[in-house]
């Protein structure tokens, strides 16, 4: 890999350089594009201060009525007695399933043990990332069981297809964590298709990942795997999995997602609990109903797993949308989920632990105005939100049903920005301009300003999608809308990729064990 | 001195040591990273080893900023790096002028460039002006807000090839019409290559005026105003 240092502009540059400068310049453009894999930020670090839409008051009121929930009302934890009886032990009231809780009791729990951050470590250790604090960390949309594209528009997504999204994953640089089901590989059985996603992750990709949530035995496979990739005593220690448990709203835990959360809590391995909520449908109509009942299920499900295991990485998740009061379909990018995501963020930073929310969520069927707007309207609230894990960056449309290659191009575009606007303002010497300012004086332009030259390269961001060239070149180069252009970008990109070495040994243990296990069962659609 | 540029030197050479292909091939480079000095020098040796002006201003410069306007085209040269590149031909060019002009070799083009009465909207201008100066040609920069007089007298003066207007603002991109009426009125539109540009134009008010051709950007008004100027003295219409 070529290091990007040598593309930065030489200090030197009033001096002559030796022969072959211009050469090595000129072919930096390709070299550029291919080093991006080898520089890419492992997270976002925040300069900037969260946008904040309820004050002290608001938040104790919600979560008195949060702790009022789980007194009164309770949760549900379904099919899963081991659960009631650590809930027992703990001090809840356990009726049946239900599980009511002493005011405070989920919190304490929660504060007493759970870490404010964690390290996700990567196979490569320069895209281990840190989930929490200041932090955001991009990851593409996950569980969608249809792909669409231009070409081939909708149809249900492959293993193909799979891969295909972990590979933009891999070179895209504003996604730093390969996120975990990209797309249902549904003509790969059920019972089976867990094992070749989290092999594609591990081998088209080094960026972190997710694990297999669907059944407690696919956890364990996902964390067997993790354990030929990392070694059994690293994983004793270090957390190599965040993965996504949804609470069952309203007011439930099934078993499903109980046993693979307790699978990777006993083993120190993160868990994303979120609430799924879409408003009037699955939680009250209203912002500060909806944020009520999102901190209950979120206490309760981060609590349950401290009492598994005392300081399991949690992270406080929050998938909200509205419901068409017309039609009872899902919604996106919307002013009142907007608010709800602010509020809940808010909530999580109070708890002390990190957040999940956001993405570029669409109700969008193709990658067209509609996708774009409702999707940068959910990015950017989640990024000024102050989200530590943000699931659905890349790729989601049509709530979620579809993956889309274009769409997820131009998401990923919109990832890049988010890194730069959350890096906040350059009050160095550098970005005063002074001198910029001094040589330029009155009329005259900055183009030419020893500043600018000095600046440019990194100034502001270029988008690979947008199209800025006039009219009349535009249409030279075909009139080509974003989703066209993106359409050539992904096919591109997929041209250009080279997978990350990944030692043979491992590889070849990885693979046996795949073949056995595959073999060990029938194929089974459930 | 830094110790960047300390060691930098360590591997410099002298570009007088290099042969005639060498240094043209430097030359190249040279314009390439926009180093005036090197390329004031390399101008200067060229001649020095008995190289016509001419010569030297097509197979060093002219083919030199040829290159970047590639580059240029393809994004992988930015607008501040060309604009240095051409403040470097600029710097050969002063020197090749003169002794073109006492060979009688005609220069590869003049221009007069102004933004027009009521337009104080100078930056896309500027532009045009030094992306041409890196094509070779002579700019003559009347600036802003300028009147019919303004450019007549100015194209009395400079007798250029080209006349270049530029306006912002639709308010003003009619007085180009003004300009050209003027010119026909008086029997001198015939005698200049009229070229326009800026934001609010398009190729049909380029036409509507009376222009020879609308230019949408600097990197077009380069590439489009050695070729009319050519095709001019070959007595040929271009169709830009």
């Amino acid at each position: 890999m070529t290091n990007v240092s040598q593309f930065k502009r030489d200090p030197g540059r009033g001096n002559r350089s030796g022969r072959g400068a211009r050469s090595g310049r000129r072919r930096a453009s390709g070299a550029r594009r291919r080093a991006v894999a080898d520089n890419q930020a492992a997270w976002i670090e925040r300069g900037i201060p969260h946008f904040e839409v309820l004050d002290t008051e608001a938040l104790e009121l919600i979560e008195h009525n949060a702790d009022t929930v789980l007194e009164e009302i309770g949760i549900e934890f379904r099919e899963f007695p081991s659960a009631l009886e650590l809930w027992k032990g703990a001090g809840a009231d356990v009726d049946g399933e239900r599980v009511r809780f002493p005011r405070g009791l989920c919190r304490s729990l929660i504060e007493a043990n759970a870490p404010r951050e964690y390290t996700q470590h990567a196979r490569n250790p320069k895209r281990s990332t840190i989930v929490g604090g200041e932090r955001t960390v991009l990851a593409p949309a996950y569980g969608p069981p249809f792909v669409h594209d231009l070409d081939k528009g909708r149809r249900y997504a492959t293993l193909e297809d799979f891969r295909n999204f972990v590979k933009l994953t891999y070179m895209s640089p504003g996604l730093h964590h390969s996120g975990g089901t990209v797309c249902e590989p549904v003509d790969v059985p059920v019972n089976k298709r867990h094992l070749d996603m989290v092999y594609s992750h591990i081998k088209y990709t080094d960026k972190p990942f997710m694990g297999s949530v669907t059944h407690p035995d696919r956890a364990e496979d996902t964390l067997a795997m993790a354990k030929l990739l990392f070694g059994e005593d690293f994983i004793e220690k270090k957390t190599v999995l965040t993965s996504l448990i949804n609470a069952n709203s309203p007011l439930t835990f099934d078993a499903t997602m109980l046993g693979a959360a307790t699978i990777y809590a006993e083993n120190n391995q993160a868990t994303v609990i979120s609430p799924f909520l879409l408003a009037g449908a699955m939680s009250p109509v209203t912002v500060a109903g909806t944020l009520t009942q999102i901190l209950a299920e979120a206490l309760a499900g981060m609590a349950y797993i401290q009492l598994v295991r005392p300081g399991a990485p949690v992270v406080f998740g929050s998938f909200a949308a509205a419901v068409s009061m017309q039609s009872g379909a899902p919604t996106f990018g919307t002013p009142e989920t907007s608010l709800v995501l602010y509020g809940a963020g808010q909530l999580a930073r109070r708890l002390g632990v990190p957040f999940r929310s956001g993405g570029g969520l669409c109700a969008a069927k193709i990658p067209d105005a509609q996708a774009a707007y409702e999707a940068a309207n959910t990015l950017q609230t989640a990024a000024l939100a102050g989200v530590n894990f943000m699931l659905h960056t890349a790729g989601w449309l049509e709530g979620g049903l579809a993956m889309g290659y274009e769409k997820f191009i131009m998401d990923a575009d919109q990832a890049n920005m988010i890194a730069l606007l959350l890096k906040g303002v350059d009050m160095s010497e550098n970005g005063q301009a002074l001198d910029a300012l001094r040589e330029v004086g009155p009329g005259s332009h900055f183009l030419g300003a020893a500043h600018t030259l000095a600046n440019f390269e990194t100034a502001f961001y270029r988008s690979p999608v947008a199209d800025n060239n006039s009219f009349e070149q535009w249409q030279q180069d075909g009139s080509l809308d974003a989703a066209r252009r993106a359409n050539g970008i992904w096919k591109q990109m997929l041209r250009e990729y080279e997978a990350p070495r990944l030692d043979p040994m491992i590889d070849e243990a990885l693979v046996d064990f795949i073949q056995r296990r595959k073999s060990e069962f029938e194929d089974r659609d459930y | 001195m830094t110790t960047n540029e300390t060691m930098q030197q360590e591997e410099d050479f002298e570009l007088s040591e290099l042969d005639d292909a060498e240094l043209v091939e430097q030359m190249h480079e040279d314009l390439y990273d926009g180093l005036k000095e090197e390329i004031v020098e390399g101008t200067s040796i060229l001649l020095e080893r008995k190289w016509s002006a001419d010569k030297v201003l097509n197979e060093a410069l002219v083919e030199g900023m040829r290159i970047v306007g590639v580059d240029f085209r393809d994004g992988i040269l930015f607008v501040p790096e060309v604009l240095l590149a051409a403040n470097a031909m600029k710097g050969g060019m002063e020197i090749l002028r003169p002794l073109l002009s006492e060979s009688g070799i005609k220069p590869i083009g003049k221009m007069v460039i102004g933004t027009v009465k009521g337009d104080i909207h100078d930056i896309g201008k500027n532009l045009v002006g030094m992306m041409l100066e890196g094509a070779g040609f002579e700019i003559f920069d009347i600036g802003i807000n300028n009147s019919v007089e303004d450019y007549f007298e100015a194209l009395e003066k400079h007798q250029p090839d080209i006349l270049g207007m530029s306006a912002l603002l639709t308010t003003t991109m009619p007085y180009m019409k003004v300009v050209v009426d003027e010119m026909v009125k008086q029997g001198i539109r015939d005698d200049y290559i009229v070229l326009v540009g800026g934001a609010p134009l398009n190729e049909e008010f380029g036409r509507a005026v009376g222009a020879d051709a609308y230019c949408r950007d600097a990197a077009q008004a380069a590439d489009v105003a050695p070729q009319m100027v050519r095709a001019r003295r070959r007595g040929v219409a271009v169709n830009a």
